[in-house]
């Protein structure tokens, strides 16, 4: 496990709180982690576009642009 | 005697002007001292579309009512129009046929015509291939790129219709854009339309001249750079955050040094696989040098700093004083913002200035041509001859020591993806802790250098400015490259500059407050990112609801007025500095910083001074956050299981 370091922080009503500081691991990385290849074939890449990329690619999806009132 | 300027803020820079005055060596720097830009051009107050000019219209005197007219009669609100459209058309055309170019090599490489190419990214060509409405279920991957080519190049001459890209932007621009006339059909129908609409005694209706501009404007940003873009991510691979370094401080004494330099990926791809190559690296060895060392300058910096990591020399003001170095070998050129100066300073050194592309030519340049069909050969002759001209090096090398790392390669998708993770990927937590306040809004800061500013102080002045005030800045092109060299593009630098908000965010997240999105054709990455957050939901349903607004302080190409133009007929406010080509008609000015809000709900500014500038963005974004209801931040509650049992 590594040692997590805690910082103290004020919430939205000021109250100090204890939060996770920053996780990510000294030093520069020695290779680029392409996130693209966890995917495995065209399967997965369809089902990924169709969910992550909802935005374009999902029938369901609109965001607020499906909302009746307007923002 | 007014002080002078400051000509930088970069040392390097600075170092290296020095060098070139006291080598007597010329370059753009001493060339602005010694030419100072026409009044009455300055002000676009001037027509020489026809032989019975130039008609030359400067503002009248004080008290002088005179109505300021050509000889046909033309107004100088048509006057100013005319010549504004006319700098739309050549940026469309410029990223557009970029595009064309791009198309052109992805059939080709579809239908492994394309020597060295492949299709890399299949998961882009899936989602492209079914944005242009390709059946992809069962198919082999050639197959469908044959048909997404065939159909992209379609975009081009397409004569009626709206461009398919269109259909990605959020419904409610749809709407606007077909209400008002400017829904773009063929993307080389609007820019020839423009040139004949622009053509004396045509049309002469500054209003009715500025609509066609953004038509025209619109299919470069929803046409011609998204189709760069896209389909340069499918043959190179939709770029991932990489660690990079920038500044002249990336050339490197021991090894023979190859800079590419203009905008087109497709051979500076083909240059970094044939430096990799056995045999040039024997060449190289044999030669006496290290390695072979490619360093990218302008746009291709960014192209091929974004795919392979491949560092940066430096932005537009820097390509001269990459030659003053005496380190390079060779400079490769292949379209836009390659100053002719380059083969004057390459004469000073032994650098070798090659240029590439069949439509740019310089006299005194060798010309190696590139075609897709034999590019990898092309690729390896060239850095044959950088390493056959390593021995020929004649003056002493002085090399700065300033470069600086930066992280670059974050594509709409990767930001999608770096917020939510790989199964819950999603804008959300951004458009959250915009609602929350911890970020108070977007901006797009992107554009070139101009000499007339002093070198990147604008980029830098005004970034700050906008991340210390918790605004998360999206950057491209020679704006991106500034910031890398301050230490924007890194994530220590959310610590050090950003508002405590946007701190936080970026430090849960993992990324730099300031995100490299790529070159000026990926300005079309903006544009998906912004239309991403609308669609997400709760920041309103259209581009002009966000809290956003856009940039271009050091601006000088034409390209960067179709990128502003098609930013504000997106909805997007957006500030340029420097220079303003509409002063000399005021009715003309009012159109585009006024009156186009009322149209598209986006509209120009010019503002030289990077902080003030800065603030009217903010002023924007803090319209827009109380038009939303957001602009105070919210309490959040957080739900005990009571409360979750109370609500069931
Ligand atoms: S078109 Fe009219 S304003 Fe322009 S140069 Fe000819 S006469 Fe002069
Ligand atoms: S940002 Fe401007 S100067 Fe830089 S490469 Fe792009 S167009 Fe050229």
């Amino acid at each position: 496990m590594p040692d997590y370091q805690y910082e103290e922080k004020e919430d939205f009503s000021g109250r100090k709180v204890k939060v996770l500081g920053p996780t990510y691991e000294e030093g520069k990385p020695e290779e680029r982690e392409d996130w693209r290849s966890k995917l495995g074939g065209r399967e997965d890449a369809l089902r990924y576009i169709r969910t992550a990329m909802r935005y374009w690619y999902s029938k369901e999806w609109y965001g607020s642009e499906k909302r009746k009132q307007e923002a | 005697m007014p002080e002078e300027k400051p000509k930088s803020i970069d040392r390097a820079t600075l170092e290296l002007i020095e060098k070139a005055g006291k080598d007597k060596i010329n370059t753009v720097f001493s060339r602005a001292d010694e030419l100072k830009p026409c009044p009455i051009g300055v002000e676009e107050s001037c027509c020489k579309i026809c032989a019975m000019g130039p008609c030359r219209l400067p503002r009248p005197k004080k008290g002088e009512g005179k109505e300021r007219v050509g000889v046909c009669g033309a107004t100088i609100e048509t006057i100013v129009a005319r010549n504004f459209a006319r700098k739309v058309a050549a940026g469309a055309a410029a990223h557009s046929d970029h595009a064309r170019e791009v198309v052109q090599t992805f059939i080709k490489t579809a239908r492994g015509e394309a020597q060295g190419f492949s299709i890399k990214d299949e998961m882009k060509l899936v989602a492209v291939a079914l944005d242009f409405g390709i059946d992809v279920e069962g198919r082999e991957t050639g197959d469908i790129a044959r048909e997404l080519g065939e159909k992209a190049l379609n975009e081009f001459g397409k004569q009626e219709g709206e461009l398919v890209y269109l259909g990605k932007a959020p419904l409610k621009r749809q709407e606007l854009w077909r209400k008002l006339g400017t829904a773009p059909r063929g993307i080389d129908r609007e820019i020839v339309e423009i040139m004949h609409r622009t053509h004396m005694g045509v049309d002469q209706d500054y209003r009715h001249l500025l609509q066609q501009a953004s038509r025209a404007a619109i299919a470069d940003g929803w046409g011609g750079s998204m189709i760069s873009t896209d389909l340069q991510d499918i043959m190179f691979g939709t770029p991932v955050p990489v660690l990079g370094s920038i500044n002249l401080g990336v050339l490197k004494e021991d090894n023979v040094n190859v800079v590419v330099h203009g905008h087109e990926p497709l051979l500076p791809e083909l240059l970094v696989v044939a430096s990799r190559d056995p045999e040039i690296r024997r060449l190289t060895e044999s030669a006496g040098a290290k390695g072979i060392n490619l360093a990218g300058m302008c746009c291709s910096a960014n192209e091929v700093l974004m795919r392979h990591g491949i560092p940066c020399a430096g932005n537009f003001l820097q390509q001269e004083l990459a030659l003053v170095t005496g380190a390079v070998e060779l400079m490769t050129v292949d379209v836009q913002c390659q100053m002719q100066g380059l083969k004057d300073v390459a004469e000073c050194f032994h650098t070798r200035l090659i240029t590439t592309s069949d439509r740019a030519m310089i006299e005194g340049a060798v010309h190696i041509e590139f075609h897709p069909e034999h590019g990898l050969d092309t690729a390896k002759r060239i850095l044959k001859m950088a390493i056959e001209n390593y021995p020929n090096r004649r003056h002493a090398v002085y090399i700065p020591d300033q470069r600086q790392d930066m992280v670059a390669g974050f594509s709409h998708e990767t930001i999608n993806y770096l917020l939510g993770g790989l199964f819950r990927a999603s804008y959300r937590p951004l458009n959250d802790n915009i609602m929350n306040g911890r970020i108070r809004g977007v901006a797009g800061v992107v554009g070139c250098n101009n000499v007339r500013t002093t070198h990147d102080s604008a980029h830098i002045a005004m970034i700050k400015e906008l991340i210390r005030n918790d605004v998360l800045v999206l950057t491209t092109g020679c704006a991106a490259m500034a910031c890398g060299k301050e230490g924007l593009l890194t994530p220590e630098a959310a610590k050090l500059y950003a508002g405590s908000g946007l701190a936080e965010v970026c430090e849960a997240v993992g990324i730099p407050p300031v995100l490299h999105l790529g070159s000026c054709v990926d300005n079309s990455r903006i544009l998906m990112a912004a239309t991403a957050m609308v669609k997400e939901g709760g920041l309103g349903d259209d581009l002009s609801d966000l809290p956003a607004a856009g940039a271009a302080p050091e601006w000088m190409s034409e390209k960067a007025i179709s990128i502003g133009q098609y930013f504000v007929a997106s909805g997007i406010f957006t500030v340029f500095g420097t220079t303003w080509p509409t002063t000399g008609s005021e009715k003309v000015t009012r159109h585009l910083f006024e009156e186009y809000e009322e149209l598209y709900k986006g509209m120009w500014a010019f503002e030289p001074d990077p902080l003030q500038a800065a603030q009217l963005m903010i002023r924007h974004i803090d319209k827009k956050r109380k038009a939303l209801g957001i602009d105070k931040a919210r309490d959040r509650v957080l739900f005990d299981m009571a409360m979750r049992r109370a609500l069931d």
